[in-house]
């Protein structure tokens, strides 16, 4: 079995301090870092970045918000299982996920966001005045100390490193963990959210204007035929798309396409014999941010035996909305639609007040 | 080896190195005085500003009660108290640890390429720790995890292994041990490799460990793993006259009544709980426990009576400048500053002394 999942920049490493002994060990490590690494140069990839949660089955069953009357103080189980108690409601919060910071601003308490973690795609722009605290993979737990935040959210399946959650819980700084590996799981992170900082009805309406945005979706592509969709993930080196039911596979369902996946829910990686066989209909280039074109498709070896390939169905996707589980996943899906069916009854953007978090920050 | 005693001093005397050789208690008030200097340094800076004032008022009130003022808040106090102070220490003693045992092995091999990691500490750590973040069980008991816990096993199963592999055949004792090492850290490289392979997500926390570090630090780990590698370090020093009696080689140590077999298998053990116990900690932090005793040996010469209290020293005062440094420098791997720091000044040393370098 091959449990890989593509890293989206390479983890800075030397050789092992065991020239000889560990050299090997570390050398295949490097290896399979690089192979893994989407666009093994350009460091702000984000697919795995923004949705961990959507690229490995959770390691414990997400929880559901606590259905009791939301009142402060207030117990939360967050989805690793954690009870995380809040005495009041946050006023000062710091977010260790960009969906989360997007979640926040959505809900409107952007403005206690005293830290967020760093992020080349930042959504949405009035948060570039937060000061960064961690960056992929790195959490400052100084400087988070230093803020004396009320809450700290964070994301799980190691997209921050669990050390330092642990060591921030140990300094008594109340940290909630987030980790969405479905849709489903994004709405309750989001409500989960809402929950915890004092703004319940506020993320159930956005989490119920959600749903129906995805039902809209849903029924504008029910009766049309379903295209074998092949989702680039990273093709530079070896080719990764969209596992066996991953979010990602989800999500080009529910858009109206059949996905072509991996074969095994844990390996993200696909051979281009398999992809051949499967002969997608359309292309999706998710690293249309990061370098992928339709020229550099075509001209790949042994591709063009692709119908998509012949009939130049090739269509570069923004990633970020299709992947990032926070409010913006709306028009994601929406832009997934209108990629794999051009003529859908859908509106192009997202008008809706989901997903225009501008609109709601409060003041 | 040396021919003529390992207690010769090299024939070399140039500049300040000549001048301190014949004084190690002026390289040993020397280094505790930049061990007090990095402690202080430590303290004071990081990525959030603190004065010096506000770092000093805080220490003096937690070590001796003493109230000069209160105009910091807690979160300040808090990076001072637990995150910093811990910190720096913590890399003060896997600094110890590293070199105390590296000039140990280094002896006790007579290998001048032995480091601590040298027996498969390195590669059962590493493979430990990466089992422990790929098996999904999370535990955690006075701030550690399942990780340290793991690494530390990891660590003395593969230096028990080896020994005990290393007396069958008929090799000599010395080759048969360093080519069992080579072998068993190569089998569990490769258990290394499958589990990163196999991490996903993780595979991060596995980089990180194999890169070591000291920003997790705490008081609990700090207090588990200050008697391991103080108790360690002390009984290694106690045996410092039978390390140079094995330096001699074999048959020259059974002359000078050394039991060769109960001595080497006891200082092997020491030295490999005292790596046992850094690794554990700080993840693998190479060069400190291969280089610092070399630099030591190239000042005062071979003889453990001094290599080894002043490579804890230097071990310690290293690593703690190297991790002061890595810090500031946003967190880069404190391996990589060791390196950096320490290479450079290796092969001046190495320039000055090309004349009568011996083990």
């Amino acid at each position: 079995m091959n449990a890989f999942v593509p890293h989206p920049r390479p983890v800075s490493h030397r050789p092992g301090p065991r020239g000889g002994i560990l050299a090997a060990a570390a050398a295949l490590a490097i290896a399979v870092a690089l192979a893994a690494c989407s666009t093994g140069a350009n460091p702000t990839v984000s697919i795995p970045a923004d949705a961990t949660g959507s690229l490995q089955p959770p390691a414990t069953s997400s929880a559901e918000p606590s259905a009791s009357p939301l009142t402060f103080p207030l117990t939360l189980t967050d989805d690793e299982g954690t009870k995380v108690e809040l005495a009041a409601e946050p006023q000062k919060l710091v977010s260790l996920t960009p969906a989360t910071t997007e979640i926040l601003f959505a809900l409107g308490v952007g403005d206690r966001i005293v830290g967020k973690v760093n992020d080349p795609t930042l959504y949405p722009p009035e948060a570039a005045s937060i000061p960064d605290v961690a960056k992929y993979g790195e959490v400052n737990v100084e400087q988070i100390v230093n803020l004396a935040p009320d809450l700290v959210i964070a994301g799980g399946n190691s997209f921050n490193p669990p050390d330092k959650i642990a060591q921030l819980r140990s300094l008594k700084v109340p940290v909630l963990v987030v980790y969405a590996p479905d849709i489903e799981t994004v709405l309750n992170d989001i409500e989960l959210t809402g929950a915890a900082v004092g703004k319940s009805e506020e993320s159930k309406d956005l989490t119920a204007s959600m749903q129906a945005a995805f039902d809209q979706v849903g029924a504008a592509t029910k009766d049309l035929a379903r295209p074998r969709v092949f989702y680039e993930i990273d093709a530079s080196q070896k080719i990764y798309t969209a596992a066996d039911d991953s979010f990602l596979a989800a999500m080009i369902e529910l858009a109206g396409g059949t996905a072509i996946t991996t074969g095994s829910s844990t390996n993200f990686e696909i051979p281009l014999e398999k992809l051949v066989a499967a002969d997608p209909e359309i292309i999706l280039l998710g690293d249309a941010a990061y370098g992928g074109t339709a020229d550099i498709v075509k001209a790949r070896a042994g591709w063009n035996v692709m119908t998509a390939v012949k009939n130049g169905a090739i269509v570069p996707v923004d990633d970020v909305v299709i992947t990032r589980p926070g409010p913006r996943l709306v028009d994601g899906l929406r832009a997934l639609a209108l990629a794999i069916h051009p003529d859908a009854d859908l509106p192009s953007a997202a008008p809706s007040a989901v997903g225009s978090p501008g609109a709601s920050a409060s003041p | 080896m040396t021919t003529d005693g390992a207690l010769a001093r090299p024939r070399l005397a140039v500049g300040w190195i000549g001048r301190v050789r014949h004084r190690p208690i002026l390289l040993a008030a020397g280094g505790i005085a930049a061990l007090a200097v990095a402690l202080i340094l430590g303290v004071a800076l990081g990525t959030v500003a603190i004065s010096p004032g506000d770092t000093l008022a805080i220490l003096a009130q937690r070590l001796f009660g003493a109230h000069l003022g209160s105009g910091w808040t807690a979160a300040t106090e808090t990076i001072v108290w637990d995150l910093r102070l811990p910190r720096v220490l913590t890399a003060m003693v896997v600094g110890t640890g590293l070199a105390v045992a590296g000039a140990t092995f280094q002896g006790l091999l007579r290998n001048p390429l032995a480091d601590p990691y040298v027996l498969g500490t390195a590669s059962g750590a590493a493979l430990g720790a990466a089992i422990a973040v790929v098996i999904p069980i999370r535990l955690s008991f006075l701030g550690f995890g399942l990780l340290q816990v793991f690494a530390f096993g990891g660590a003395l199963a593969a230096v028990f292994t080896v020994y005990r592999l290393s007396r069958i055949g008929g090799l000599s004792p010395l080759t048969s041990l360093l080519l069992t090492g080579y072998a068993v850290g190569s089998l569990l490289a490769a258990g290394l490799a499958m589990a990163m392979y196999l991490s996903g997500a993780a595979l991060r926390q596995i980089f990180s460990y194999l890169l070591g570090g000291f920003d997790t630090a705490s008081w609990s780990q700090l207090g588990a793993t200050v008697p391991l590698v103080a108790i360690g370090s002390v009984l290694v020093l106690l045996r410092a006259r039978t390390l140079n009696g094995l330096l001699l080689g074999e048959e020259a140590a059974v002359h000078l009544g050394v039991d060769v077999r109960r001595e080497r298998a006891l200082l092997l053990a020491l030295a490999s709980l005292v790596t046992a116990a850094a690794v554990a900690v700080s993840g693998l932090i190479g060069f400190v426990g291969l280089v610092v005793p070399h630099v030591v040996r190239l000042v005062v010469g071979p003889n453990a009576r001094l290599v080894l209290p002043l490579s804890a020293l230097g071990g310690a005062g290293l690593l703690a400048f190297a991790d002061l440094a890595a810090r500031l420098l946003g967190e880069i791997p404190v391996g990589v500053v060791t390196a950096v720091i320490g290479a450079p000044f290796f092969l001046v040393l190495l320039r000055r002394a090309r004349t009568g370098y011996e083990l």
